[in-house]
């Protein structure tokens, strides 16, 4: 687990600019917020998730989150078709909050490439982006 | 930046010219009024269930589903409405929700000061008075590479038709709901003795706005909104965007009335039958409860005493005060226990998980 100004990230995930997380295992990836994402957010009181079959591309809106009467859009992190999503959001959305990289994922996606343009963690890129959106956050 | 004052407008138009501006590319501050009364639900709200469509249907009120969040409202000609649209990369608009809430709503913050009423900014996104009461409404969106904040000056608020248009158990809760509101979402009418005129109500506006905003610039709006906002009414003026399934109720009907207050419904059955509750919380705290159902208790009017007794305690701690009343009162309820009632009016202490 890499711990970037109190963030944690796990070593094994991929992550984009929009904060969402990928775990790449053979051609299906499970993708979710990530820890900071989900600081930005605050407490997320809905998630609407996409429906099942629907095929998603990188870098576009496919679900949104509601916290503090904000629609937020996630764009997804990788392109694919869903082929599963985390039902115990429906009741439990705050599992994004409290376990983002756990039970608090958002959906399976079959891949249909490559993800592009994501980084580790561990990357030094990596600890620098997170460092300009806390300025820009001002958190 | 463009100011948009449109004054009263078609209902439709109310909604959707901001839902139209940022798929345009256009930043802008709109403010308008629709000219006739209408239903907005929040982008993720279940309209069938948060709203009595059948009576909306009957006494010709529109129902729309909004992309901004937060709840079933009642709008009408008697709100103002400021629907600010600008550019994620805007050097004025934070990219911190919370900030853009602050930034934003201080302008408004100061717009009721100058008109006579002391208010305070609550964060996340309310405007109460001093005394705490909700007097504007506010919610937001991501919109593509826009931010977008609605929110309104309320002249005046139609309590009655408000608690009307809500899809409700019964007329019990329904009282409960128009009390609630009476007593934590006020209006300049109320709060001034008479309500400002709406041109009294822009002239403050806009100048604070102009402190957050810079300079803004009167100007028509252009006719390729209109046209784009009646392409979006193509798809968000349907019954199929209208009654897209949204968040369902987890226990009971609930009712947001402002933030951290709410009405509650919740049933349960218990041995001894069916326990009702209809709770108002308020951050946390119970405000009231009113049990019923079709359970045995005696001495019967202590049922109501009970109800009375739980108000001001924590709602996640109240399953002991309910013990602590059947003792002191011996209560007996056949086959329904103080845990019963804790359970039905939701409190976590009445489950072992919890304890």
């Amino acid at each position: 687990m890499v711990d970037i100004d109190g963030y944690a990230f796990p070593e094994e995930l991929l992550y984009d600019r929009n904060h969402n997380w990928a775990r790449i295992e053979g051609d299906t990836a499970t993708v979710g917020l990530s820890d900071f994402g989900q600081a930005l957010a605050g407490e997320i009181v809905f998630a609407e998730l996409p429906r099942l079959g629907r095929q998603i591309e990188a870098g576009e809106p496919f679900m949104s989150l509601e916290s503090g009467k904000w629609v937020g859009r996630i764009k997804a992190i990788v392109s694919g078709k869903i082929v599963a999503a985390n039902e115990d959001l429906e009741w439990e959305s705050t599992l994004i909050n409290s376990d983002p990289y756990g039970r608090g994922w958002f959906v399976k996606v079959e891949l249909s490439g490559e993800p592009q343009g994501l980084m580790r963690a561990t990357d030094p890129e990596f600890a620098a982006f997170i460092a300009a959106e806390r300025e820009k956050h001002g958190i | 930046m463009n100011l948009y004052d449109l004054g009263h407008v078609p209902w439709l138009d109310s909604q959707l010219l901001y839902h139209a501006m940022p798929r345009l590319g256009m930043e802008g501050l709109l403010i308008l009024a629709p000219a006739e009364p209408y239903v907005c639900i929040g982008y993720h709200q279940d309209a069938e269930q948060e709203v009595d469509l059948a009576y909306c249907r009957a006494e010709g009120i529109p129902v729309f589903r909004r992309e901004v969040g937060g709840g079933a409202v009642y709008l009408d000609g008697q709100q103002l409405f400021y629907q600010l649209v600008i550019h994620k990369d805007n050097p004025l608009a934070p990219a911190d929700k919370g900030e853009f809430y602050r930034r934003f709503l201080a302008p408004v913050v100061q717009t009721y000061r100058d008109l006579g009423v002391q208010v305070r900014y609550r964060p996340v996104n309310d405007i109460v008075t001093a005394e705490g009461r909700k007097i504007s409404g506010n919610g937001a969106a991501d919109m593509g590479d826009y931010a977008v904040l609605v929110g309104n000056l309320i002249a005046d608020f139609d309590y009655e038709t408000m608690t009307r248009v809500l899809r409700v158990p019964d007329a019990k809760f329904r009282d409960k709901v128009f009390k609630s509101l009476r007593q934590n979402v006020t209006t300049l009418q109320r709060e001034l003795g008479q309500a400002p005129e709406w041109r009294d109500m822009v002239s403050a506006l806009v100048p604070n706005f102009e402190v957050a905003l810079g300079p803004l610039t009167p100007a028509a709006l252009p006719q390729v909104v209109y046209e784009r906002a009646s392409e979006l009414a193509e798809s968000h003026a349907t019954q199929e965007w209208l009654l897209k399934p949204g968040q369902r109720f987890r226990d009971g009907r609930r009712v947001r009335i402002a933030e951290g207050v709410d009405v509650v419904e919740r049933r349960h059955k218990a041995a001894g039958g069916l326990i009702r509750a209809i709770v108002e919380v308020r951050d946390g705290r119970i405000e009231s409860v009113a049990f019923s159902g079709d359970f045995f208790f005696y001495p019967a009017d202590k049922l109501a005493a009970l109800g009375r007794s739980l108000s001001g305690l924590e709602l996640n701690a109240a399953r002991r005060a309910i013990a602590d009343f059947y003792r002191e009162y011996q209560i007996d309820s056949p086959g329904v226990t103080p845990r019963d009632l804790a359970v039905a009016i939701g409190t976590a202490d009445a489950y072992p998980s919890s304890r």
